[in-house]
């Protein structure tokens, strides 16, 4: 990247659509300064030994191979090992007891119950069970112990006879006949059944697809495929339990503490108010823990249940990549007529669920569903198929941008192509295509992002024929790229969760606390929220800096929180909160009209006074409403029932500029421009976090990010940093963050999310830059120099 | 006293390991307060409770756990706790409240770069990375901060606003005596 000199580097800030007093505004974070000198405490920091003198260590064996039975067991050796205090087996009744389960039963989007968790269809994980579905799944035995290693030695100690079974890595291998069968009782031939929220295998069968390819005059086919990236958070998940007789309380690093608390409850059977979440900073989510080992809260709590102590569980780095993105097949074909209208697009996909099938129809249904009420509007024909096949490959599925990542990857790639065989630019063939229900053709959203991701990376100037362009460096070509994507509209998530409450506490001195709970995971919503009530409070004459936001969520005392899912918390809560400060405002009146004999509806508050509507005439301080009465807070607490009101969905793009070494294969991104239509800006420096940050895992999951299998034993070979590669600040180009408010939504902000989007398009817009550079495409990610050598005919 | 390689660690002989931390010398005896197989970052952690630092990848991959040993940046998981034995750390508890790294990510707003932290894990160990940094390149242009702080992984993807942060650090005076 150009060096830019000290001190220079201005970028233009966005232009807010409507000026306001704190949304929108470019400022620190809330947390930034305790942040900053390291003061935030996370899970792993609040549960040392030193806090918990009689803390155990929980550690779970795992399976040493990538199919087997647990023939026997026999854990006396572990059980006499000097500081080993429990060892519970899948065999103990207590464990055995224990429902059959799935990791991804807690979210939906919310808190949900065992009966309604949303792929109930696929109840496939036992908390501790003798069958071990993958290599290094959790199985058989878990042990308590004074220490880690006492308890890992412990394991090691365990004497297991395995039943070794054959096994399958590739879902199209898995689909074939005689391929071993994973859950037999679930899926017969591995491939997930029909199941009553993702629908059955073509879920989407609108108009008519055959007849729209039949009236096509130009069409295309395309494949693209996406492999298992992880989110590597870098504060391991982990959880305290503390079962005491009377109360089960847990510390967790999760991304929500009301659904752990039902998840737990349910299967332990406690009543709701016997068990304890608590929740607060988390370092880092991008969707962890909606899938993967969640079952370790369960057998953690009943470590703590044999013991009477404290245990922790925690998992180990190599751990970590038990959360992945789920990796999946798409082939895409669209026919349009040469002027370039679509008459019929055909996607198709295999996932593969890994050993567990966890939310994979999230992704691979539920997810390209709403991308077809969305951006697929105005396309007549449209027929989606898709198999989720279980293989005994890392289950996987919630990361960050769950589902459209991979939808983008076919969706951008089929756009280029078309474009491309029909001679047209691509900007306009997506013009002239796409959009939402609630709208006509050409999107003003669409045309916003696109028209100006075009004049920053210099589109006219840089786009050429595909490989055409100039070389550089005798080697060296270059191109330009985007994609384009919905993006995540919160107006959904509101009608899928349900009720959002907060409480705001004003002060007899005006100072206010927002009970407006989510847990911390850094997206920036905890700053949303104290700016938007600081904005819906403006009237006290306060500013963000006069509101405390706690940010310990305690299913005890705290209201239920708004999981961090969806990319919706900001906006969702935003919206709640403005509901409540109006009515904060007529509580206050009514307390002033008392105080001034007047009647409420003739006063109002501006700048922290009471006055008359009518003319200037006396006013008082709201702090003296208060100091002159019962000095009682005004506390508001309230909900906002969920606005059914649908209005359409703005759309989010990066462009890509790459530079391809065509003696070497290594890609280089030069630029990025990362455009999102935000509807409204609620906290300018937040959003531009997100938007610069999720390049780390797009450009990660475009070029270097990838999970290794031994196609020999089935064993994942890269479950560490060293060879698991995350792009750090040397591997990052010039990130050019773009804010537009140019779709409205329905409520108060007319907000949506931005967090996963910004990522959804990154592989797919370096793709297609990397196709205009040499002239090759290649179809799966992450495109190392091998693959780019191959494309060239040169390995 | 120094250990060097090929020297008995002084648990061997079991006198106390002696290491200043944050300005105070510290013992720990052999045995009880420190193992040969315990890492400088869970001494510093479990033992001492200097929560600052994170233990993220344990093999030297992340740079969550650096801290400043001798003026340089080390990685505190791939230190024996008692390589420290006669040396001097300093963590992030040890710098100044007003210190101007921590001023300096805790403020990033700047259009276009956006904030210098998100969920704040990793930020304690990009400061000592950057601390380190400043003092070996007091003004360091932005390839040398890319470069400098390339060991370093955050996640939340926020390299902008990090290296904006210590390029207006860079610039600003110590709190006290300023820079040398």
């Amino acid at each position: 990247m150009k060096e830019r000199p000290s001190g220079s580097g201005a970028k233009t800030p966005y232009k807010p659509r409507v000026p306001r007093s704190f949304i929108g505004s470019y400022r620190p974070r809330i947390d930034a300064l305790e942040k900053a000198a390291g003061k935030t405490e996370f899970a792993d920091d609040l549960t040392l030994k030193s806090r918990y003198p009689g803390l155990l260590y929980a550690k779970v064996l795992r399976s040493p191979y990538a199919h087997a039975r647990i023939k026997s067991l026999d854990a006396s050796r572990a059980e006499q090992l000097p500081g080993v205090k429990a060892v519970l087996t899948y065999k103990d009744p207590e464990v055995a007891a224990l429902k059959p389960t799935s990791a991804g039963w807690t979210d939906g989007v919310d808190t949900v119950s065992y009966e309604r968790m949303m792929w109930r269809h696929f109840r496939d994980r036992r908390v501790l069970g003798g069958h071990a579905c993958w290599a290094t799944d959790e199985v058989g035995a878990v042990v308590a112990a004074e220490s880690e290693q006492i308890a890992e030695e412990a394991l090691r100690l365990i004497k297991i006879e395995w039943e070794v079974l054959p096994f399958v890595l590739d879902p199209i291998a898995a689909m074939q006949p005689g391929a071993p069968i994973i859950h037999p009782e679930i899926a017969p031939r591995n491939i997930l059944p029909k199941d009553v929220v993702g629908g059955s295998d073509v879920f989407v069968d609108k108009g008519d697809a055959d007849k729209g390819f039949a009236q096509a005059e130009v069409v295309i086919e395309a494949t693209s495929i996406h492999h298992n990236a992880t989110q590597a958070s870098l504060d391991n998940w982990c959880c305290l339990v503390d079962w005491k007789p009377d109360k089960l309380t847990v510390l967790s690093n999760s991304y929500e503490a009301d659904q752990s608390r039902m998840h737990i409850s349910q299967m332990l059977n406690l009543p709701l108010n016997k068990v304890r979440v608590i929740s607060s900073y988390v370092g880092g989510q991008f969707g962890r823990g909606d899938t993967g080992d969640q079952p370790f809260f369960l057998f953690t709590a009943l470590l703590s249940k044999r013991t009477g102590r404290p245990v922790k569980f925690r998992h180990s780095r190599r751990e970590s990549f038990h959360d992945s993105r789920q990796p999946a097949i798409y082939t895409g074909k669209v026919g349009a007529k040469k002027d370039g209208t679509i008459t019929a697009m055909y996607f198709k996909s295999i996932g593969n669920s890994g050993a567990y099938a966890d939310h994979t129809m999230f992704a691979l249904k539920f997810a390209p569903t709403e991308i077809t009420e969305a951006a697929l509007a105005h396309i007549l024909n449209v027929r989606m198929e898709s198999y989720g096949v279980y293989t005994n490959k890392l289950p996987a599925c919630m990361m960050r941008g769950v589902g459209n990542s991979q939808f983008n990857l076919i969706f951008g790639h089929v756009v280029d192509m078309l474009a491309e065989k029909l001679g047209m630019d691509p900007i306009d063939l997506a013009l002239k295509n796409f959009g939402h229900e609630w709208g006509g053709l050409p999107d003003k959203s669409l045309t916003a992002v696109l028209r100006e991701g075009a004049k920053r990376i210099g589109w006219a100037a840089k786009r050429h024929k595909p490989g055409a362009g100039p070389v550089h460096d005798r080697v060296k070509k270059r191109g330009v790229g985007f994609s384009f994507h919905p993006a995540w509209h919160a107006e959904w998530q509101e009608a899928r969760r349900g009720e959002i409450r907060v409480r705001i506490t004003v002060n007899p001195d005006c100072s206010v606390v927002l009970d407006a709970p989510t847990v911390e995971t850094g997206t920036g919503s905890n700053t949303c929220n104290v700016l938007g009530c600081a904005e819906a409070l403006g009237f006290l004459g306060i500013g963000p800096e006069d509101i405390v936001w706690p940010h310990t969520v305690d299913t005890e005392t705290s209201l239920k929180d708004c999981v961090q899912t969806d990319s919706a918390v900001s906006y969702l809560q935003s919206e709640v909160i403005a509901h409540a400060a109006r009515e904060v405002k007529a509580r206050l009146l009514e307390k002033a009209a008392k105080l001034l004999k007047a009647k409420p509806e003739d006063l109002d508050i501006t700048g922290g006074r009471v006055h008359r509507k009518a003319g200037p005439g006396k006013s008082i301080t709201v702090r003296d409403v208060f100091m002159r009465g019962d000095m009682l807070p005004v506390v508001v607490e309230t909900g906002r029932p969920p606005n059914p009101e649908k209005t359409g969905v703005p759309y989010i793009a990066n462009f890509a500029e790459v530079e391809v070494d065509t003696s070497t294969g290594r890609v280089q991104v030069l630029k990025l421009v990362v455009l999102n239509d935000c509807g409204t800006v609620m906290y300018a420096s937040g959003a531009e976090a997100q938007q610069i940050g999720g390049q780390v895992t797009g450009l990660g999951e475009a070029l270097t990010e990838e999970i290794i299998y031994d196609e020999a034993t089935g064993f994942p070979l890269n479950f560490n940093w060293l060879d698991y590669k995350i792009p750090t600040m040397a591997d990052m180009p010039d990130i050019d963050p773009a804010l537009l408010e140019v779709w409205r939504g329905a409520g108060e902000y007319g907000a949506c999310g931005i967090g996963e989007g910004t990522l959804t398009c990154t592989p797919r817009a370096v793709l297609n830059a990397i196709y205009n550079a040499i002239g090759v495409r290649i179809d799966d990610i992450p495109v190392k120099p091998e693959k780019v050598l191959r494309a060239l005919g040169k390995a | 006293m120094k250990i060097r390689p090929g020297q008995p660690a002084p648990a061997a002989e079991k006198t106390p390991v002696k290491i200043k931390i944050n300005g105070q010398w510290h013992e720990f005896e052999p045995g009880r307060d420190i193992e040969p197989a315990m890492t400088l970052s869970y001494l510093l952690r479990e033992k001492l409770g200097y929560t600052g630092l994170k233990v993220a990848c344990d093999e030297g991959a992340c740079g969550a756990c650096t801290v400043i040993m001798d003026g340089k940046a080390v990685l505190s998981c791939m230190k024996l706790a008692v390589e420290a034995h006669g040396h001097e750390i300093l963590t992030i508890e040890g710098l100044s409240a007003n210190d101007p790294l921590i001023r300096a990510f805790a403020g990033q707003c700047e259009p276009g770069y956006g904030t210098a932290m998100q969920c704040g894990f990793c930020t304690p160990g990009f400061v000592m990375a950057a601390k380190a940094l400043l003092k070996e390149k007091p003004e360091p242009t932005l390839g040398e901060i890319k470069e400098g702080l390339s060991g370093n992984i955050c996640r939340c993807g926020c390299y902008g606003g990090i290296a904006r942060a210590v390029q207006r650090a860079s610039r600003e005076p110590e709190p006290e005596g300023g820079k040398p």
